[in-house]
């Protein structure tokens, strides 16, 4: 025959060659067989690319059986191992048939039934145990960080192969990926995991050699892969820490393993999700055209797509709004526990505490030597740096949480039948670590409420002169102290009138009062409070915004809204840039110094006679700003005996938190600076008007005022006595 | 070896082995010396509204700051003025989640480290109800003095389930 099939046939009989090695020394039981018997089978089937129906259909029964003892547990059966050796000798003949352009017997007519394939794709889940024996605690520690890292890697780089899915940069970075991936799990003998990687990464190398286009199922099988990868670590990573040691989860490897099988193979199409008990595939089935599925999945589909403005197989896009993560390589980090990091920072503030103490202390002030003065500004200098060398280890960059919820944006648009952009703005901005784990669920509700409620259908965008495609744009920035957060969505916008109706629906707010437009939008943070139509499984039960809001406020940040209605609404979050460290306003009341956060101070004022009004002899008022607001005496609610009762020898804080305001009546204002929050501990945990204290320059204690429950405070006591 | 301390298993006996010894009026109290963590001078104490009286509000130890209490509150003793040696002893107890935390008792005056052996050791007696015992572990002899050995972590435990209940910011602060 011709001179390729004659090399390809001789590449075959080398390849058979090591099978027949390898079965020699097979177990029932072995794993590693397994394993290097795919590889193998893998090559074969390449190699026979252009070979004659009988030896296409003979390697098809082979996989099928290697598949099945996979998707068991990953050893070699002894029917397989049966199997397997009387395939050998026929392919092996065969083979060399087709070298010399002779016939080929028809195989034996069992091989064509495929009764394995069944057995594999009658469970979609299997029960898989996720501890291996034998490997202690501090590698599977180990594998499951590395995993994660390597799970966002991938993630990454398929949305991005998504909107060009002939990027081969990306293709290497996702085949080397799921390589490294099957490696790790190699070293700790995690063979279902290097089974169901060893699929994904078939079906990324027959990208790589431009066997197949990776179309919107092979992009879906991915990113399921990658998810259930991503489940099985999180479980692993539970139980090393106790939770339910030794239970098995069920996992859908084998209805994956059977989706890339058909991808890359042929076949009847399998429906993403739902694929339940589906009946066996016809058998025989031809090898030698790349797979007709990916094909026709390489064609822009219906509506459900994340658009790009040029064709998938075209150019790059030109505004590339998510960053090639291929950038993001492993060089010149470090891992470093956390622990140790967070005890590290707490040495350094305890240095810049005592440092402080000398420095400010009357008798060294008093010495007047200007040497030792030079000394002490060279300590102060020096341990301020420190301070904020060592914050900055906690530091990193929001553009992590950003690309997260590109996925999210994705997924969700595709189930909506919506078409939406996701841009991000300040992916570089940084903020403390600790943060970044509170940030994401309020960014996932906002995100959620963007692409549920905000941007519209295309029809009904195409309708009002919109663009189709809507945008949401996340864009993140420092300003003062603080990380400014935004999310923008140029969607229907915040309809006052309906907010109105359903707060007064809900009871929330008089028929009659008059509210101005920022105080009708800020309706929407009260809890039980949704004007969606229907609740979706998405959002709309309500619960979002003043959960939103709630965990903002605990990690001492304020969110707000604004929008315009028919253009979009913006949500702007302030988060401050470190749990640790705060602003605060140093007021005095009696003998005791007290906190304020200047992020919830409105102003500050000292009243004039008559601007206190008493109502029912205890309650007490204070016109501000023509509004009426309830004062607080800090002193006598505090048990802290004031200077004077006289509120007009005193100063009048104004804190708000939300919509509502209080005003404290305190002794003195003493001064504003940054200060270093210190849990206060246990046994004050259940009190709630101190969030916290911090040591002042004097080494004295400051409580930190918690002012949200200060203002929320619901009973009539607490006031005038 | 160990005599009838091991015979009353309702309160917890106390392990022989070194003690601080401190003064409360004319009282004297061991504590298991391994809790102490240090001993220092009465410093600033800052008040914290609407906790029981017997917490005396929080210090600055370093830069760490921890609660203040008043053994001599506690224990229902009547109260004394502060005067110069009153030191804080700083206890290192078990917290929540096995992470120790540091707990500060004010005392009147420490008086020596002890080493009580097991013959020394008596069990608590019974008071017929007229003192709460949960906190005593044994009461200890040496020569013509009698000290009262207490549990610091169970008291510690006992006020974090008395603050749950007891503070309250709506209510004014006594007094």
């Amino acid at each position: 025959m011709n001179d390729a099939s004659s090399n390809a046939a001789r590449l075959a009989d080398a390849l058979l060659q090591q099978v027949a090695l390898d079965l020699a020394f097979a177990q029932p039981g072995s794993t590693r067989v397994t394993d290097s018997l795919g590889d193998l089978v893998d090559q074969i089937a390449a190699a026979c690319d252009g070979a004659p129906e009988p030896i296409g259909t003979a390697v098809a029964a082979c996989r099928h059986w290697l598949a099945a003892c996979a998707a068991a547990d990953g050893c070699l059966t002894q029917q397989a191992i049966a199997s397997l050796s009387e395939w050998q000798p026929w392919m092996a003949t065969a083979v060399l048939a087709w070298g010399r352009g002779q016939p080929i017997a028809p195989p034996p007519p069992e091989w064509s039934v495929a009764p394995p394939a069944v057995r594999a794709e009658a469970e979609p889940t299997q029960q898989v145990s996720v501890l291996p024996d034998g490997v202690d605690d501090d590698m599977l520690q180990l594998f499951c960080a590395e995993s994660q890292d390597l799970l966002q890697e991938v993630e990454q780089a398929v949305l991005v192969l998504e909107r060009n899915p002939a990027d081969k940069a990306m293709i290497d970075t996702v085949f080397r990926v799921f390589h490294t991936f099957k490696g790790n799990a190699g070293v700790i003998k995690l063979a279902v995991l290097q089974r169901l990687t060893h699929e994904l990464e078939s079906l990324l190398d027959a990208a790589r050699r431009g066997k197949a286009q990776l179309g919107r199922d092979a992009i879906d099988v991915i990113l399921e892969g990658a998810d259930v990868l991503r489940r099985y670590v999180g479980e692993m990573l539970g139980q090393i820490s106790g939770v339910e040691k030794g239970r098995t989860i069920p996992l859908p490897i084998p209805a994956l393993i059977a989706r890339v099988d058909r991808l890359l193979h042929g076949g009847p199409a399998v429906p993403a999700a739902a694929a339940v008990s589906v009946a066996p595939p016809a058998p025989a089935v031809p090898v030698a055209v790349p797979s007709p599925i990916l094909q026709a999945a390489a064609e822009p589909m219906a509506a459900p797509v994340i658009s790009s403005p040029t064709p998938p197989a075209a150019a790059q896009s030109p505004a590339e709004p998510v960053a090639a993560p291929a950038a993001a390589v492993a060089s010149g980090m470090v891992r470093v526990d956390t622990h140790k990091l967070d005890g590290l920072i707490d040495l350094v503030g305890e240095l810049v505490v005592a440092q402080s103490m000398v420095v400010q202390s009357p008798e060294l002030k008093g010495i007047g030597n200007s040497q030792l003065a030079r000394c002490l500004g060279q300590l102060r200098g020096i341990t301020s740096d420190l301070q904020r060398t060592a914050m900055s280890l906690r530091m990193v960059p929001i553009g992590g949480t950003f690309r997260k919820m590109a996925r999210l944006v994705r997924d969700l648009s595709g189930e909506l039948g919506k078409e939406i952009d996701l841009k991000l703005e300040g992916e570089d901005t940084e903020l403390d670590r600790n943060l970044v784990e509170e940030l994401s669920d309020p960014l996932v509700h906002m995100i959620r409420n963007s692409v549920d409620h905000g941007i519209e259908m295309p029809d009904v965008r195409a309708a009002a002169g919109k663009p189709r495609t809507g945008t949401i744009t996340l864009r993140a920035f420092h300003q003062g102290g603080f990380i400014v957060i935004q999310i923008g969505d140029d969607g229907r916008g915040l309809s006052g009138d309906r907010i109105l109706a359903k707060a007064v629906e809900r009871g929330l707010v008089k028929p009659h009062d008059r509210l101005e437009p920022a105080d009708i939008r800020g309706l929407i943070f009260l809890p039980g409070f949704s004007t969606a139509e229907k609740v979706t499984g998405l959002s709309g039960r309500g619960v979002g915004m003043d959960v939103v809001r709630r965990n903002i406020e605990k990690i001492r940040g304020k969110v707000g809204v604004d929008s315009i209605e028919g253009s979009g609404s913006t949500f702007t979050m302030y988060v401050p840039l470190t749990l640790a460290i705060i602003e605060g306003l140093i007021v005095g009341v009696g003998q005791e110094r007290y906190i304020i956060p200047t992020l919830s101070v409105r102003e500050s004022f000292r009243p004039l006679p008559g601007a206190v009004t008493t109502v029912q002899g205890r309650g007490e008022v204070v016109r501000v700003r023509g509004k009426l607001t309830p004062l607080l005496r800090l002193g006598r609610f505090l048990g802290t005996p004031a200077k004077t009762d006289d509120p007009t020898q005193g100063i009048v804080v104004v804190v708000e938190s939300g919509q509502d305001c209080r005003c404290l009546l305190v002794d003195d204002l003493i001064g504003k600076q940054e200060v270093v929050i210190k849990s206060l501990g246990e046994m004050f945990g259940r009190q709630n008007a101190f969030a916290g204290a911090a040591i002042l320059g004097d080494g004295r204690v400051g409580l930190i005022l918690d002012v949200n429950s200060l203002v929320k405070m619901k009973s009539a006591t607490g006031d005038a006595a | 070896m160990q005599p009838s301390a091991q015979q009353h298993s309702a309160s917890i006996s106390a392990q022989p082995g070194k003690y601080l010894v401190v003064t409360l009026g004319h009282e004297s109290y061991g504590i298991p010396v391994l809790k102490v963590r240090e001993i220092i001078r009465l410093c600033p104490i800052t008040p914290v509204a609407n906790m029981p009286p017997h917490v005396r509000g929080v210090i600055n130890l370093r830069g760490k700051i921890i609660p203040l209490v008043d053994l001599r509150a506690r224990f229902g003793l009547p109260a004394g003025e502060d005067h110069d040696r009153n030191c804080i002893v700083v206890a290192q107890l078990a917290g929540l989640g096995g992470v120790t935390r540091l707990y500060g008792v004010i005392v009147d005056g420490v008086e020596e480290v002890a080493n009580f052996a097991a013959s020394d050791i008596e069990p608590t007696p019974d008071f017929g109800g007229v003192i709460d015992v949960r906190f005593i572990t044994g009461m200890a002899k040496s020569g013509p003095l009698v000290r009262t050995l207490i549990d610091l972590d169970r008291i510690a435990a006992a006020d974090l389930a008395t603050t749950a209940v007891e503070s309250n910011p709506a209510s004014p602060a006594a007094s």
